[in-house]
């Protein structure tokens, strides 16, 4: 499989960058993604029908619905991730981050990856330790200062509310720490490169509820500095940690609101039976 | 409205229990208040003794709704509409017991004056009865058929009450001057009267309550130009 940092880069574009503004009053009104009349198809089979919404900055934005409802491929949609399915490939409309359209041919897609990090549902640390995990990414880069490397393991560590769990232990084998503990590495990995944005599909699905805690109260954490966008199915897990809802059936978006709004008093009844479990 | 089934039948029966329950503890409380007032109308002590007894059983039931109520809350985290059903059913049950405490209190007013010769003031208490427990059992309506409308009226005419309460006071104030001789009775009805406009407040509450859980509009302390 080709790794997404060897991907080959076409012109380099300068994304804006989220961390470089200065933060004011209003920055929890700025929208970070917008998704606009989004059609996407894996070949013939279309999956996202006419998406539209804004995802704002330092805010967790929650995607909530059934099975192959076209959440993933969304979220999937924010990074290109989609661009290593054959014949996957968005039919109509525009992903936006910062003003720019990421699908614009002199978007380097490496860039924006770096800028957009992802969080799967199984975590997948590298076969090697602690430390080589974050460090990877950053000499990918091209960081190969020790003291400079040092400096962002240990932030990200940090960020990822890891460090004094294995501080003492970094040259250790990732694979030797627990499945709550390879997911937040997973999380420092995607911070090392300092993004803007960080995609989590179903980032707790397999963890346990001590583990599921310190997951999302990292989330609520990084919420301060980075845009989340979080799949999940755990509707009392999107209630807890998002800002903004949005419910998808089908590959529609059917309803998109304060979270609050959506779990207490939805608009939309299909929104309703699904969330109250009264579904089909 | 009845809400599609819900996946798990389990659930489906443990809001409906609430409901029930909800339902069951409006009913007692409906007939001991009009036990208690029939005590006082018909001189009939044993209706007053009744209707005193009658509130241990919805003392229990309030119990029961709270802890059936935290059960749905633990066990499924409901959330939209059924969340505010769950939560509607736990404000409601103690403004139904304290509807029931009032008609205990009347019904204890009412042996005290039945001791005495009757006094035709009593009747100032028919139609504020007749309109506290109108009030009561529409608000028991518009939580039971999520009807907004009916919730929103109920809401108010509880000015209404307040006023018929006001007027009694001054009619049995005016009598206490003129007959003092009779001034414990008069006293006695003025509790009763108040006791009835408590009702109202009650039924109000409930009222409100079930506008919450039908439309998730919290209607409480707006003034009448907001309320519309």
């Amino acid at each position: 499989m080709v790794s997404l940092l060897e991907m080959p880069q076409t012109l380099p574009q300068q994304l804006p960058r989220q961390n470089d503004r200065p933060l004011d009053e209003t920055e929890s009104a700025t929208i970070m993604i917008d998704v606009r009349d989004l059609d996407f198809a894996y070949g013939e089979n279309k999956v996202l029908h006419n998406v539209s919404l804004d995802i704002p900055a330092q805010a967790v934005t929650a995607f909530i619905g059934p099975s192959g409802c076209g959440k993933t491929t969304l979220l999937r949609c924010i990074n290109r991730m989609n661009d290593l399915i054959e014949g996957a490939r968005i039919t109509r409309g525009a992903i936006h981050l910062g003003g720019v359209d990421i699908n614009a041919p002199e978007v380097d897609v490496v860039d924006l990856r770096r800028r957009v990090g992802m969080v799967f549902q199984k975590s997948n640390p590298f076969p090697k330790s602690i430390y080589e995990n974050i460090s990877y990414g950053l000499r990918i880069a091209g960081v190969n200062r020790r003291s400079q490397i040092d400096e962002a393991v240990e932030k990200s560590l940090r960020a990822a509310a890891l460090w004094d769990e294995v501080k003492d232990r970094l040259d250790a084998n990732a694979f030797g720490l627990s499945g709550g503990q390879q997911q937040r590495l997973c999380i420092a990995r995607a911070l090392a490169v300092e993004p803007d944005v960080v995609l989590m599909d179903e980032p707790c699905s397999a963890l346990d509820p001590i583990a599921t805690a310190k997951i999302e109260e990292l989330i609520q954490d990084l919420k301060t500095r980075y845009t989340i966008a979080i799949v999940t199915h755990n509707m009392q897990q999107a209630g807890r940690v998002s800002d903004h809802t949005g419910f998808f059936y089908l590959g529609k978006l059917i309803e998109f609101g304060p979270t609050t709004k959506i779990f207490t008093n939805p608009s939309e009844k299909r929104t309703e039976d699904y969330i109250t479990g009264r579904f089909g | 409205m009845t809400p599609a089934k819900h996946i798990l039948g389990t659930f489906d029966e443990a809001l409906s229990s609430l409901r029930n329950n909800v339902l069951m503890m409006a009913g007692l409380a409906e007939r001991t208040l009009d036990r208690a007032v029939k005590g006082l109308l018909q001189r009939d002590d044993n209706l007053c003794t009744t209707a005193i007894a009658d509130d241990e059983e919805i003392d229990q039931l309030e119990k029961q709704i709270d802890k059936d109520g935290v059960d749905v809350l633990l066990r499924f985290q409901p959330v939209a509409s059924d969340l505010r059903r769950v939560v509607a059913a736990m404000k409601l049950s103690p403004n139904i017991e304290r509807i029931a405490d009032q008609a205990t209190n009347i019904a204890r007013r009412a042996r005290k004056l039945n001791r005495h010769p009757p006094l035709p003031e009593v009747e100032i208490i028919v139609p504020i009865q007749a309109n506290a427990m109108a009030m009561f059992k529409d608000s028991i309506d518009a939580f039971s058929r999520e009807d907004v409308d009916l919730g929103r009226a109920v809401v108010a005419r509880d000015k209404d009450l307040d006023y018929m309460n006001k007027m009694a006071n001054r009619r049995l104030t005016e009598r206490m001057a003129q007959d003092p001789k009779q001034l414990r009775g008069y006293l006695n009805l003025i509790f009763v009267s108040r006791c009835l406009e408590r009702v109202g407040d009650h039924a109000t509450n409930i009222a409100e309550d079930a506008v919450y859980a039908a439309a998730a509009e919290d209607i409480r302390h707006q003034t009448v130009a907001t309320a519309t």
